[in-house]
């Protein structure tokens, strides 16, 4: 198997009066072409970090370091690149730098205060509307080079939340045709088929008058099926989920997971599937990647972690798992009384 | 003897003009020391009945009666004065309470409101109430934006507990905790239940949480009971449609060596 | 120490409180720099500016010290505006709480009460309130107040109905809180950082409105004011407009430095309004 994404000692750093909070502490991770990786932790782990990382999605106030190289065209030979949204936030002016950070400021606030409040919520906040749309055109206009990932067209990134991921003032078909339209160069009527077709696909109910409706009008399972289709509408090689079944409730998110795994069968997709909850990563990845204060601590096949894990930490989230199988409190307490 | 009686109760939403029933002739008992564990997707009415056996909504229909009193009649100050015996905890901690208030006003406001203790009295109270949820009392002086998720729950369940209540109602109150800090928090709410003889209505999605800590659990589906009964033995071996497609989609970890 | 380093960022914000400090300054030390009655005679009529050192801006048709005058007119606009203002958003942000709050028919009540308020222009209900009542600092700022409270009131109701909602104020009755005590003590304290936002522009226009009371008699006679000074200098606009220009640029700074500072108050707090 060959890598598609090599992540090498990659850190990340939130700037908060002058107090420096590192997300992500040299991380070092090889994501296999083909594989489904879990990424879980606990919130403040740095799990979202890394995702947004990968997609270049994180917020232009952040310190980055390490590598991450992309092998999308087996052909050409990678070449390492400095994480992508450090290109466009840091080069054109040192005030910029200034005036964003300053933007992040408040966003970071959390981070640093809560300790256990998640990165997501507020990086996620200062992302702009769509799913897989806004952030690419800035990098896409200054570097066309196939050894960046272009968000949208390589990678397809689903968000917690659809009701803030997806337009909602766009009819959900246009939001997934213009992803295709974008990265594939269709037209709008290629495009909206295209987008029927992704509809069907995600199995959205009546696909044909879903086109046109507007995400207000669904729930929140149909809308977390749209952000999907709109992710893979552009054939990305490599789909990343974080916490894309959290805001969901049981039945819902069992059903998003088997959509995932299905598409990601059927398109031959990479999957980095970002979660907290360690049984569900377990029943959907191969291999888990166990994070814990910004430091990647494990990393193996989904029956080794699960049947030996090697850290005394996996062990603690592993036991902290309240399973259908599992002794009741109740009688520990009663015995003890 | 119970603590809560609820029976036949409604309440229907009016979306687009047409009626919708969140809530539809529901009944459940829950006695003292025990945990009721309300289970269901979402839109089940879950928290809507929370909500209800609250007064923070009020019914259609349907009857209410805490402590043996029909508790839906009460208004005004009889009804606020009757509130320190049946308390809430919130999913989401920080939402819970006021942005500008410290640890120790949030602990303070209850034992003033019902005259618990005198102000020269009060913040002894509070760091006892600290220390009985496992907080250190200095923290009183702190933000409550300043303390961490698993502390703030923490200071939820001291509020609930202020006034001695019989019967707190849990409204997904660890759901939105890592899970290393959940169990911290099942514990206490556990542990208050058998030393205080609480009573707890239990609001969850995770059925794996409910066996864990639940003595009984109703199943609701769209607003009605689908199944209810002894909380193992329903979750082992469901008879609804629903309770049954709830247990299927539960996240299994099949661990095949012991701990 | 945070907040005004922000503040202080914008140009704006810079200029806007380097004017309303000196409008203060020169409020604060008018009874000290000009100890007399302001309106007493001192010297001849109509000296132009600049021609007489002890008169600097020179004097008026009845011979008043014109630099007196503008100090001590600085007392009333900068006293009438705030005075106005903070009465207008006190009633505004207590009957939006209410009206917010309890919803239903003390909504309604209150919401056609400030419609009222609001379909009558301000100028005409103050200039009304002022003829009827008798001029004077009071009556002003009342007559002003009267018809500015309606916005305030209207931007808390809309945050108070948003705030309600939240699970906190759930929880403040959960603990059997009196009602009144979770809208004043809950509730309010938190809408408020939009209704302040518009104290701004309620003072500039409070001034500005002041100052046309005056410019037509409705002032209070007993007190210098700007545009008493304009109205004043107008019979003798052809021949020493001066009269009128020095207290007309005065007004226009203070409307001026109460905007922008408001708006670099407005700038430094956006940041942290606009996230969750």
């Amino acid at each position: 198997m060959t890598a598609l994404l090599s992540i090498r000692d990659l850190s990340v750093r939130y700037r908060r009066d002058g107090i420096e909070v590192a997300a992500l502490k040299g991380v070092s991770l090889d994501v296999e072409a083909g594989e489904r990786l879990a990424i879980i932790g606990e919130s403040g782990s740095g799990k979202s970090t890394l995702a947004l990382a990968t997609a270049g999605l994180l917020a232009g106030g952040a310190g980055i370091g390490g590598t991450i190289d992309w092998q999308a065209s087996q052909f050409q030979t990678p070449r390492s690149v400095a994480p992508p949204s450090v290109l466009p936030d840091i080069s054109p002016a040192r005030g910029e730098i200034g005036s964003s950070a300053a933007g992040s400021l408040a966003a970071t606030q959390e981070i640093g205060e809560g300790g256990d409040d998640d990165l997501i919520s507020p990086l996620a906040g200062e992302m702009p509307g769509r799913a897989a749309g806004g952030a690419t055109e800035r990098r896409s206009s200054a570097i066309g080079d196939n050894n960046i990932p272009l968000l949208g067209r390589d990678i397809g990134f689903v968000f917690q939340d659809p009701s803030s991921s997806l337009d909602p003032v766009m009819p959900v078909g246009k939001q997934i045709a213009e992803v295709a339209h974008t990265h594939l160069g269709l037209g709008w009527s290629q495009s909206l088929a295209r987008a029927k077709t992704l509809l069907e696909r995600v199995r959205l109910p009546d696909p044909e008058s879903a086109l046109r409706a507007y995400p207000h009008q669904l729930s929140g399972g149909q809308k977390q099926r749209v952000a999907i289709a709109a992710a893979i509408a552009a054939g990305p090689k490599l789909l990343i989920a974080d916490e894309a079944t959290s805001a969901l409730d049981t039945i819902v998110q069992a059903e998003i997971v088997s959509l995932i795994r299905r598409l990601v069968a059927e398109d031959g997709m990479t999957l980095v599937f970002v979660s907290h909850d360690i049984a569900l990563a377990a029943t959907l990845a191969e291999r888990i990647a166990v994070l814990r204060h910004g430091e990647l601590i494990e990393l193996g096949e989904v029956h080794r972690i699960i049947d030996a894990p090697r850290h005394a930490y996996t062990r603690t989230l592993l036991d902290a798992h309240l399973g259908l199988d599992a002794e009741p409190l109740l009688d520990r307490q009663g015995a003890s009384a | 003897m119970t603590v809560l009686a609820v029976s036949k109760l409604s309440k229907r939403y009016r979306r687009g003009g047409k009626p919708l029933a969140a809530v539809d002739d529901v009944s459940f008992e829950i006695g003292p020391a025990e945990t009721l564990a309300l289970a269901g997707p979402s839109g089940s009415g879950k928290s809507t009945i929370a909500r209800l056996v609250l007064r923070l909504l009020e019914p259609d229909a349907g009857r209410i009666e805490f402590e043996g009193a029909d508790f839906l009649s009460l208004s005004g100050a009889t009804l606020r004065a009757r509130r320190a015996r049946l308390q809430m905890v919130f999913q989401d901690p920080l939402a819970a309470f006021n942005p500008r208030a410290t640890v120790a006003r949030v602990l303070d406001d209850p034992l003033r409101i019902h005259g618990i203790a005198s102000r020269a009295e009060r913040p002894r109270r509070i760091a006892a109430l600290l220390e009985r949820v496992g907080l250190d009392a200095g923290l009183a002086a702190r933000a409550i934006h300043e303390i961490s998720g698993g502390q703030r729950q923490r200071v939820a369940i001291a509020r609930a507990i202020a006034t001695q209540p019989s019967l707190i109602v849990l409204d997904e109150a660890v759901s939105a905790l890592d899970v290393s800090v959940r169990g911290q928090i099942l514990e206490l709410l556990l542990d208050l239940q058998r030393q205080e003889r609480i009573s707890y209505l239990f609001i969850s999605h995770d059925l794996g949480v409910i066996r864990a800590v639940a003595h009984r659990v109703v199943i609701l589906d769209a607003g009605r009971v689908a199944e209810s009964g002894e909380a193992r033995a329903v979750i082992d071996n469901p008879q609804s449609t629903i309770g049954k497609a709830l247990v299927a989609a539960t996240p299994k970890l099949n661990r095949n060596t012991p701990p | 120490m945070r907040r005004l380093r922000r503040f202080f960022r914008t140009p704006e914000a810079i200029a806007g409180a380097l004017i309303l400090g000196l409008l203060v300054a020169m409020a604060l030390a008018a009874p000290l720099l000009f100890p007399g009655d302001p309106q007493a005679i001192a010297g001849p009529a109509l000296l132009p500016p600049f021609q007489d050192w002890s008169l600097p801006l020179g004097t008026d048709r009845l011979g008043r010290d014109m630099l007196a005058e503008l100090f001590h007119g600085a007392r009333t606009s900068l006293a009438v505006g705030l005075a106005a203002a903070a009465a207008a958003l006190l009633i505004g942000a207590v009957v939006g709480t209410l009206a917010g709050f309890a919803g239903g028919l003390i909504d309604e009540v209150l919401m056609r009460i400030s419609d009222a308020f609001q379909t009558v222009p301000s100028f005409l209900l103050a200039l009304a309130f002022v003829s009827i009542v008798g001029p004077s600092l009071g009556v002003v700022v009342a007559a002003i107040t009267l018809g500015v409270w309606t916005g305030p009131a209207r931007v808390a109701r809309a945050e108070v109905l948003s705030i309600r909602e939240r699970d906190y104020v759930a929880g403040a009755r959960v603990i059997g809180m009196h009602p009144l005590e979770i809208a004043f003590r809950e509730v309010l304290p938190n809408a408020l950082p939009p209704v302040l936002a518009l104290s701004s522009v309620i003072v500039a226009a409070a001034i500005l409105t002041e100052a046309a009371l005056s410019f037509l008699g409705l002032g209070d006679p007993n007190r210098v004011t700007w545009g008493g000074m304009i109205a004043e200098g107008r019979a003798v606009l052809r021949t020493a407009p001066y009269l009128s220009i020095v207290p007309g640029i005065a007004l226009v700074l203070a409307v001026l430095g109460v905007y922008l500072a408001g708006e670099g108050v407005v700038e430094s707090t956006a940041v942290r309004r606009s996230l969750p």
